[in-house]
């Protein structure tokens, strides 16, 4: 059969190089073809999420970020500091941590569909106006948002003013300071330009842009048992190639920027520094509590006890 | 499919059914083909839900709405008046006039449409009284309103930059050079026919008459200052812009200059909503139909049909200069806009054009091709306000349209008559 | 932004609706509604982004639901819009062909558009309906207002609706009457009747 995938990015960006790792091997070891359909093709994140619902498509990459309004536990991967730093545990969490695996599967099943993997695409990275160490420094900066109530009260914790727009004003209004910084994965910020207007870039380390593979769940459901083996191994052979490929890709991409221009400066914070902006994380998990109940506890519980699992080890 | 669908949207067209059904129809055909019956018309809501989304596209009603108060004011005759006082007397003065005052007014106001009631509607009859012809002068009109489509701010623009994700902020200082480009030929050929015609030149202005004139006319001056300032000064984006403008015009027409009465706003609002539901219907219906023909995948098709991915920068921008063109000269420049764009997209993308430039010879077009018989709406939007017959209408519009489509082989040629600006502004 | 507006003046003054009786009344207070979403939304939209400008350079922080709110007034002005611009007969249509034709010709043709475009009309209406229960059922919301996305859509099955059942009786006042009608109260033609406007 022909099958339908749609993700939210560009051609060669992360999304992308999964989608088409997961269509050569569906198309290497079955008769089965696979349509990709990138970013504005069928619409924004949410249209396609509705798409997949409705079965027009059978599969869709969606962030959990942009799943939020439709699964509000998924806003966890905004609590700043839940997820480790470095790349290596990182991607073990991903392959073991409990919620990831066991928990989150259930969530998107009540919405009919079947989550395959979730895998992170890299670091978030904030952009500022002037390198920036502290939370005091943070004070007064408007720091373009998502519209998402749970990043905006990460970005207030931090101190800074949070202003939602939209993607496609943000270049605009950096360049005309209307808003100070953003923040965003280093590969987005230099692919889109954003460090030619906002030069100067901290890594906070406060955590990672992630993001989700899934199918239909009727249309999952309904296949047969050599065809859902088929998806699966697909998934797993996707996240083996994509977890190589942003290892090094945060690397390229600053040397990119540093290769085009002179103006830009990197911080990266220091483990004081770092305490310093983690001291106000608790005022978040309140927040997603607050918007998540009992549910959304437990399954930051859990996502702590995972994170812990994965960096005695 | 893609002969299917087109054979229908044109049909009925050409009929004389409201826009908006064509276009449904075709995508409600596409849809059935897709999907062997109508089991995903939701996802045809959806798409159309989609296309009124983005809340940029509240800049179109805001900028509708400021040019409204401004015509019922006195800000357009204000304007008028400066630049009568100032180039009224020279030979072919009474026209350069027009086309200057269109410009002008194109830089307070992002509708073709209203720029031809403000400007034509007071000084089609002071031409015609002064000797030009009727043709010439609905010609003039109609094609220098369509420099209000290039001068910021542009509905045009605000729409190609909503659907393509270009800059808008840049698209608009891009429209500057070829506006005023425009606005020199135009008065070049104003200058020959008054000279061929013998045209008499009218009275000269005292400077004191023209000291009198800007003094009047230094309110609504200051709207670009507004905009331009405020955008690139970081205050607002440019969507934000046209509710300053709606602001800025209030404050003039109801507190400055009294024109206006209060319980107006009503009926002014009303009407500006009014156009906004019948251009906003058609932008949901469209993005509805592109879903449909991106879904099966026809504009790749047709693209490698007509082997544009090998046919460079400057083939793709010849391409997308006709397309646009054609189109336009059948079709609502808006609905051509938001169906050819995303077509184009790969094409542009690959051949790494700047897609400023791209938006900004796409403005042209659509405003050529409107103004291009057969059935360019702007022929019907002047047969509608001014009561002349269709021929008459058209028969002054030839030198325009060559005009217009060497000032679009300028650009393309010499792309920094659009882009100078803009690198200046967005220098580094 | 080809429509056919002769000028700016407002001649959607007082409304007469073509259905009888009690159905005319209720008509008659859907006509008053539509208007009054028109205006007033046009006006909040202004009034909002303003604030939200004035908020963010004064205070440094804008309104996080700006956004969120004119998405909502741009759905209800479409769809207010659509059905009372179908009341006006105001839709923007290329009509040099038609207008070719004899009055004969515009009358037929009129009545067959004006069938077609109600049956659209209606299909859209059922559509939507189907669309907004689907919305409902998966509890989706808006990220910054909070409360769920079906609501902001309740005005577009209704202005369909409206919509079809105006091209409805235009056709039927069509059928009716010697003229030929754009909508229950527009007389057809701008070339050769200067007085009607
Ligand atoms: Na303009
Ligand atoms: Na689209």
């Amino acid at each position: 059969a022909n099958w339908r995938y749609a993700h939210e990015e560009y051609e060669g960006d992360v999304q992308d190089v999964y989608a088409y790792k997961f269509k050569e091997y569906i198309e290497d070891n079955s008769d089965h073809t696979l349509q990709i359909y990138r970013f504005g093709e069928l619409g924004e994140s949410d249209d396609i999420m509705e798409q997949t619902q409705a079965g027009i498509l059978n599969f869709v990459n969606q962030s959990p970020g942009f799943t939020g309004a439709l699964i509000p536990e998924a806003q966890i991967f905004f609590i700043p500091y839940l997820m480790p730093t470095d790349i290596n545990t990182v991607i073990e969490f991903f392959r073991e941590s409990k919620a990831i695996n066991e928990d989150f599967p259930k969530l998107y099943a009540e919405n009919d569909l079947e989550l395959l993997q979730m895998y992170p695409e890299g670091e978030f990275v904030i952009t500022l106006d002037e390198p920036v160490t502290t939370p005091e420094g943070m004070k007064n900066k408007k720091i373009r948002v998502m519209t998402n109530p749970l990043l905006s009260e990460t970005y207030s914790a931090f101190g800074a003013t949070p202003t939602p727009l939209p993607w496609g004003e943000v270049y605009g209004a950096l360049q005309t300071n209307m808003i100070n910084g953003q923040e965003n994965p280093i590969f987005w910020i230099e692919s889109g330009g954003l460090y030619e207007v906002s030069p100067n870039l901290v890594y906070t380390g406060h955590g990672w842009f992630t993001t989700a593979a899934m199918a239909n769940k009727n249309f999952y459901d309904g296949l047969p048992k050599e065809d859902k083996k088929l998806i699966q191994d697909a998934a797993d052979y996707a996240f083996e190639k994509i977890i190589t490929h942003i290892d090094g890709l945060a690397d390229e991409a600053l040397a990119k920027i540093q290769a085009a221009s002179d103006e830009v400066t990197v911080t990266r914070l220091n483990d004081e520094q770092i305490e310093a902006f983690k001291a106000r994380a608790p005022q978040v998990e309140k927040k997603f509590i607050e918007m998540t109940g009992q549910g959304g506890k437990d399954l930051l519980n859990q996502f702590k006890k995972d994170l812990e699992d994965v960096q005695k080890n | 499919m893609a002969t299917i669908l087109m054979l229908i949207m044109i049909g009925l067209l050409l009929l004389g059914f409201p826009m908006m059904i064509p276009l449904t129809t075709a995508a409600v055909v596409g849809f059935v083909m897709m999907f062997d019956g109508f089991g995903q018309m939701g996802t045809f809501i959806q798409q159309m839900m989609g296309g009124i989304r983005p809340a940029s596209l509240i800049a179109v009603p805001m900028f509708i709405l400021a040019a409204d108060i401004m015509t019922r004011g006195q800000s357009a005759d204000r304007l008028i008046n400066m630049v009568m006082a100032f180039i009224g007397h020279i030979k072919g003065g009474l026209a350069i006039s027009t086309a200057t005052s269109c410009t002008l007014f194109g830089a307070v106001s992002g509708s073709t449409q209203a720029t031809v009631v403000a400007v034509g509607s007071p000084l089609r009859p002071k031409m015609l009284k002064a000797g030009y012809s009727d043709s010439f002068t609905l010609a003039l009109i109609i094609n220098s309103s369509d420099i209000a489509f290039l001068i910021p701010p542009s509905i045009g623009m605000i729409i190609y930059g909503v659907i393509s994700q270009t800059s808008i902020a840049e698209l608009f200082i891009a429209g500057v050079g070829p506006g005023i480009l425009i606005l020199f030929m135009f008065s070049l050929y104003c200058l020959f026919y008054a000279y061929k015609n013998n045209v008499p030149t009218e009275p000269k202005a005292s400077w004191r008459e023209r000291a009198v004139s800007v003094r009047d006319a230094s309110w609504p001056l200051f709207f670009p200052v507004i905009i331009v300032g405020g955008i690139y000064g970081g205050i607002f984006s440019p969507t934000e812009a046209a509710a300053v403008c709606v602001l800025y015009a209030f404050l003039l027409e109801f507190i400055v200059f009294r024109s206006l009465k209060l319980g107006e706003i009503y009926k002014i609002a009303k009407s500006t909503g009014l156009i906004t539901a019948v251009v906003f219907i058609l932008v949901a219906v469209g993005n509805g139909f592109s879903w449909i023909i991106s879904f099966a995948q026809i504009p790749q098709a047709i693209l490698e049909s007509v082997g544009v991915n090998e046919a460079g920068p400057i083939g793709v921008l010849i391409a997308i200069c006709v397309a646009f063109f054609v189109a336009c000269m059948f079709v609502d420049p808006i609905v051509v806009i938001l169906v050819l764009t995303p077509i184009f997209a790969p094409a542009i993308q690959a051949t790494g054009l700047d897609p400023v430039l791209v938006g900004v010879l796409i403005t042209l077009q659509v405003a050529i091709g409107s103004a291009t018989p057969p059935f360019g709406c702007d022929i019907f939007t002047a047969i509608a306000i001014f009561k002349r017959p269709y021929l008459e209408v058209i028969r002054g519009t030839p030198p325009f349209i060559i005009m217009l489509i060497v000032a679009a082989g300028l650009i393309i040629a010499f792309p920094q008559i659009a882009l100078f600006l803009r690198d200046l502004a967005f220098a580094d | 932004m080809s429509e056919n507006i002769p000028e700016l003046e407002d001649d959607t003054g007082t409304f007469e609706s073509g259905l009888p009786g009690f159905l005319g009344t209720i008509d008659g207070w859907i006509a008053n509604a539509e208007a009054v979403i028109l205006a007033a939304g046009i006006i909040l939209m202004a009034i909002n982004t303003c604030v939200n400008v004035v908020a963010r350079f004064v205070f440094g922080e804008g309104f996080f639901f700006s956004g969120e709110i004119n998405r909502i007034l741009i759905i209800l002005v479409t769809f207010a819009g659509i059905g009372y611009a179908a009341r006006y007969g105001r839709h923007i249509r290329m009509s040099a062909v038609y207008d070719a034709l004899p009055t004969k010709g515009r009358k037929v043709l009129m009545i067959f558009i004006a069938l077609f475009t109600s049956a659209v009309m209606f299909f859209l209406c059922y559509h939507s309906y189907g669309y907004i229960e689907t919305l409902y059922s998966r509890g989706r919301i808006l990220p910054a207002l909070g409360f769920e996305i079906w609501w902001i859509y309740i005005w577009v099955p209704v202005g369909f609706a409206v919509t079809g059942i105006q091209y409805f009786l235009t056709a039927i006042k069509n059928f009716t009457s010697e003229d030929v009608y754009l909508s229950t109260g527009v007389v057809d033609g701008y070339a050769d009747s200067e007085s009607e406007v």
